[in-house]
């Protein structure tokens, strides 16, 4: 236990040169121009003198570039994020945005596990069948398409032309819901995005878990089952399928990265008011503050995602631990 | 890959890639992706030598035929979209534009990638470790978010002046991490090797058992990645110019798709078509990356 506990520390205490590396990234490219107020300045044609006293204000633009990081990531954190150029604290425009995103996320993320783990268990168990092929052949045109298209083709098929599902935002109006009812709007919209999402991941886990039930089921350890009589349910669920999920447990928190960073193209096709499609707005008008804050937001979820993550895995496998 | 085959005649040593070869020529799905390649490739050159109207041309808006639906005027296969853009020139065209975004950064992140994984793990020490630190900072962070606004912000900095290597860079910079780290454990592992020793004892140089023995043993791995890191980044320029965050002026499917996507509700053909090109060039170069690596890692044998 006292292992566990001290691969917990380790672990978070490498969350830290994660932050400070994606910080000074970030930092370094929206100051790319020498300073961030000649880039707002490309963007926005007719900055108001108070915006511009704002930015010299937030940005502390009188220091040089070094002292002026250490100003921001000291307001960063401290959870001053400062003001939108246009309207609103920083901090009370994200956490709407936060909850919208992760209502689309959490679902896709929990329903690809649940049904691409168990796929990709029956697709190795029958390598070569014909269940097999259609398996892997659905799962690498999942891998290969940009995700946001198939939320094109889906809103150009049921939405354009079927009229059976919203493709715009995440609830209608307020008394103009679809059904009458709040819970069957949101359903509604969230139906469609859902179904990409889950789609895209999906076929990533299937390949995956299909990948290491094949080599685990190769190795000597399950031959040396097989011929001492055990049987072959056993074999694959109580010997292989141990071996091969943990790599699986690991990839759930690249594939939250991965999933989380195609947000942009997905939310901005389903107009979804998530981080994703805000980030898409707010670099369009060049708005630094939102723009540095949706940045770090992520990287935070992303970091987060992954601790849990390896956590589960040096519980799964002890040999982590070490 | 037929040079590889003739060689199985004239040197033995050529022996790993002549295997490797045999059975990619038994593996159906890596051979359709090298189809799909190829396929795409003639459609490129059929894009910059032949394709009826020049990227990026509103032409048919002056000849009245924009916003034409697919299969109705066969001067314009595939429609032509509001503004004036004929479909099937300009996904010509985009297949030029994306495959060179696509090899271009792939090639620089691997040469990039070959050359700090190979000085990281053959020399060990700070430059190793610090590397490993860089790599694993770079499996966790949300890429394709720092991918956009760095493009963004290179955008409105140069204007419209690097058009598509502005893409290029964008994801070359981001893109050799992977490859290093891959590079540096393929070292780490081959170094060891008995073969490696037993050529540091016979008084080989430094030199020479980098590149007579580790090279030649680590290419495999890289060949594969460099077949599916293609596909990626055709996947990232998409999705960086389908959000308007490339440059407008150059002949992509991403911004195909945004002007399709524009137009959706009047017009479908324009974002459906690109699409499918997208897809099947992503598909042709995961296919050869998963043929490729069937063939070419001994642990998959049966």
């Amino acid at each position: 236990m006292a292992s566990l506990l001290s691969y917990v520390v380790r672990r978070i205490l490498f969350a830290i040169p994660v932050f400070i590396t994606v910080s000074v990234i970030t930092f370094l490219i929206t100051n790319a121009a020498g300073n961030p107020i000649d880039i707002v300045r490309l963007g926005i044609k007719n900055l108001q003198p108070s915006q511009l006293v704002y930015l010299q204000h937030y940005f502390h633009t009188d220091q040089p570039v070094y002292i002026r990081y250490f100003y921001w990531l000291s307001d960063l954190l401290q959870g001053n994020w400062g003001s939108s150029l246009y309207s609103g604290t920083v901090t009370s425009l994200v956490a709407p945005w936060i909850w919208t995103t992760l209502e689309l996320q959490i679902p896709a993320l929990l329903l690809s596990l649940a049904v691409g783990i168990p796929i990709g268990i029956y697709s190795a168990k029958h390598q070569y069948s014909k269940a097999d092929a259609t398996v892997t052949t659905t799962a690498i045109f999942g891998v290969s398409m940009p995700t946001f298209w198939l939320g094109v083709m889906l809103i150009i098929l049921f939405s354009l032309n079927l009229h059976w599902l919203p493709s715009y935002g995440a609830l209608s109006i307020e008394g103009y819901y679809i059904g009458g009812n709040i819970v069957i709007d949101a359903l509604a919209h969230l139906l469609l995005p859902l179904f990409v999402l889950t789609f895209v991941s999906l076929a990533a886990i299937v390949r995956l878990t299909r990948a290491n039930m094949l080599e685990t089921l190769r190795q000597d350890f399950v031959l040396a089952a097989r011929a001492s009589g055990v049987s072959e349910s056993r074999v694959t669920y109580r010997h292989a399928l141990k071996n091969a999920i943990t790599p699986v447990v690991t990839v759930v928190g690249l594939s939250f990265g991965v999933a989380l960073g195609g947000a942009p193209g997905l939310e901005t096709t389903f107009s979804w008011p998530g981080l994703g499609y805000a980030f898409v707005l707010a670099a369009g008008k060049l708005d630094l503050p939102v723009i540095q804050a949706i940045t770090m937001i992520i990287t935070i979820m992303v970091l987060a995602a992954n601790i849990v993550t390896d956590l589960a895995y040096a519980y799964l496998d002890p040999r982590v631990r070490l | 890959m037929t040079e590889v085959h003739e060689e199985k005649y004239k040197r033995r040593s050529a022996g790993q890639w002549a295997v490797a070869w045999r059975r990619f020529k038994r593996n159906k799905s890596g051979l359709a992706g090298s189809a799909f390649v190829g396929a795409f490739l003639i459609l490129a050159l059929y894009g910059i030598f032949a394709a009826p109207y020049p990227g990026r041309s509103f032409a048919c808006l002056y000849q009245g035929c924009a916003n034409l639906p697919p299969f109705q005027n066969w001067a314009h296969p595939l429609g032509t979209e509001t503004s004036g853009i004929d479909v099937w020139s300009e996904i010509a065209h985009g297949a030029a534009g994306d495959l060179y975004v696509g090899v271009a950064a792939t090639v620089i992140s691997v040469v990039i990638g070959l050359v700090v994984g190979a000085l990281a793990g053959y020399r060990g020490g700070v430059a190793g470790s610090l590397l490993l630190g860089l790599t694993q900072v770079f499996f966790v962070l949300p890429i394709l978010i720092i991918i956009l606004l760095f493009a963004k912000i290179l955008l409105f900095l140069v204007a419209a002046g690097l058009g598509l290597n502005l893409i290029v860079l964008a994801l070359a910079i981001f893109g050799w991490p992977v490859i290093a780290f891959i590079a540096r454990g393929e070292i780490l592992r081959i170094r060891e090797l008995e073969f490696v020793q037993a050529s540091r004892a016979l008084g080989a140089s430094n030199t020479r058992i980098l590149f007579r023995h580790i090279v030649p043993n680590m290419l495999s791995p890289i060949i594969v990645i460099a077949s599916l890191s293609v596909a990626g980044n055709i996947l990232t320029e998409v999705i960086i110019s389908f959000l308007g965050f490339g440059d407008a002026t150059a002949s992509t499917w991403g911004n195909l798709l945004f002007d399709g996507f524009q137009y959706v509700r009047s017009s479908w053909w324009v974002s459906f078509f690109p699409g499918i090109a997208v897809v099947l060039c992503v598909l042709g170069f995961n296919l050869l990356g998963d043929g490729l690596s069937d063939a070419l890692n001994p642990r998959l044998r049966e």
